[in-house]
């Protein structure tokens, strides 16, 4: 006889956990449906209960009747249901499980370049060690360059001889 | 004096590469610096002085000779003498420059320590604004690799689902099994509970009829004598019990 079972031996919490928010629902039809399956089995005792053969015995008139009934029912052998989807499963999650490598690869691939991001810019100099020459080198556009673009102080754009107020080409129209 | 600076430096130096250690460029284009013959200098402590102004080593230059009063003792004899041999003449200026400098120890003393503090706040968020940029970028980084991290354990959790397959499939075999052996219970059962009822009711009928054809037969057979018979026969009993009592 195959393997029997009698109860769930699944820890849905654990896998309540590991579902991203978006696939809950899925998860809770999945759920009712294994609850079913679940009733349907308790709905039975796993053995059903003794025949008194004793007392049809006595009180059955005809002849043999009730002795004919208990061998054949002795005899009776009812056969376990044949499980030929198990196979299916198995190879499902062989394919499932080649899906999930190669998400593992790709995932690990990018976390190697996200650390390689933040090692680049962990070693780049920090501001309160450059001097304005090593800005210079760092964010060529940025810097000040008095010959190619030069700016009067205080450097920023207020003071420049382009500078539109915002707020002046807001009343510029009249 | 620039000599104290080299001989400080010097040392900075050493413990520097343990401490702050001043990092190199990562980009190698304009300006490479040679890291290792020349590294870049990093903002030491001040000197220590005395008075605000007397430069530490001074003392310890005296302290092996004279203890700890030989230069303040020094220092007293120094002024004494160049007061006195009007060397320093004390003349309006004087008094000018000495009055300003104790309005500014007062403001420095009194206001110092707050505006210091201010100050450098100040100096700290400028170089937190320009830092804002690369922090943001680490931060943003790390979560990534954090959400990868947790979407490589949602997946390994399909392992549990496909066991739940699994499951599902047995729960439903083991229930049409159950359904197949309580059916078979159910009919013998049926079957036999037919019979045992069966003969139950044909007994209680048989036994009806047989009572009903005894009554009727019997009262059929009773002749008019045999009831005055009986009847005078009742008669003497009662009379007879009564007299009893």
């Amino acid at each position: 006889m195959a393997k029997r079972i009698a109860q769930s031996s699944i820890n849905w919490a654990a896998l309540a956990e590991r579902v991203p928010a978006e696939q809950k629902a899925h998860l809770t039809a999945f759920k009712v449906k294994s609850d079913g399956y679940l009733r349907r089995v308790l709905a039975n005792p796993p053995e059903p209960p003794k025949i008194n053969w004793n007392l049809y015995k006595q009180s059955v008139p005809i002849p043999g009747m009730v002795d004919n009934f208990q061998k054949q029912y002795d005899a009776l052998k009812i056969p376990y249901p044949v499980d030929n989807v198990s196979a299916q499963i198995d190879a499902q999650w062989a394919q499932v499980k080649k899906t999930i490598e190669v998400f593992i690869q790709e995932s690990n691939k990018n976390i190697v370049s996200y650390e390689k991001q933040i090692a680049e810019i962990k070693a780049l100099l920090p501001y309160d060690q450059m001097t304005m020459e090593d800005y210079r080198d760092a964010y060529p556009d940025e810097a000040l360059d008095p010959i190619n673009r030069p700016t009067f102080w205080p450097h920023d754009a207020e003071e420049q001889l382009d500078y539109v107020d915002p707020e002046k080409k807001a009343q510029a129209g009249h | 004096m620039l000599s104290r600076i080299a001989l400080r430096s010097a040392s900075a130096r050493q413990t520097a590469s343990t401490a702050l250690v001043a990092r190199g460029s990562a980009t190698d284009a304009v300006g490479v610096r040679d890291e290792k013959n020349f590294p870049r200098p990093v903002r030491g402590e001040p000197g220590k002085v005395r008075l605000g102004f007397v430069p530490e080593e001074w003392f310890q230059f005296f302290h092996s000779k004279t203890g700890v009063t030989g230069p303040y003792a020094f220092g007293v004899g120094l002024t004494t003498y160049l007061c006195s041999k009007e060397i320093y003449v004390m003349e309006h200026e004087y008094y000018t420059g000495l009055s300003i400098f104790l309005m500014v120890y007062y403001a420095t003393t009194r206001f110092g320590p707050k505006i210091a503090a201010w100050l450098d706040k100040e100096i700290d968020a400028v170089e937190t604004n320009w830092n804002e940029g690369r922090v943001q970028s680490i931060k943003t980084l790390e979560e990534s690799i954090e959400d990868e991290k947790t979407a490589q354990w949602r997946a390994e959790g399909q392992e549990i689902l496909v066991q739940a397959k699994k499951e599902n499939v047995l729960l439903q075999l083991e229930a049409a099994y159950r359904e197949r052996l309580m059916t078979a219970y159910t009919e013998v059962k049926r079957r036999l509970d037919y019979q045992l009822e069966k003969s139950n009711v044909e007994r209680r009928l048989a036994q009806r009829h047989m009572v009903d054809w005894i009554v009727t037969n019997v009262t059929k057979a009773i002749t008019p004598d045999q009831e005055k018979q009986t009847l005078d026969r009742c008669i003497a009993d009662l009379s007879a019990l009564a007299a009893k009592q």
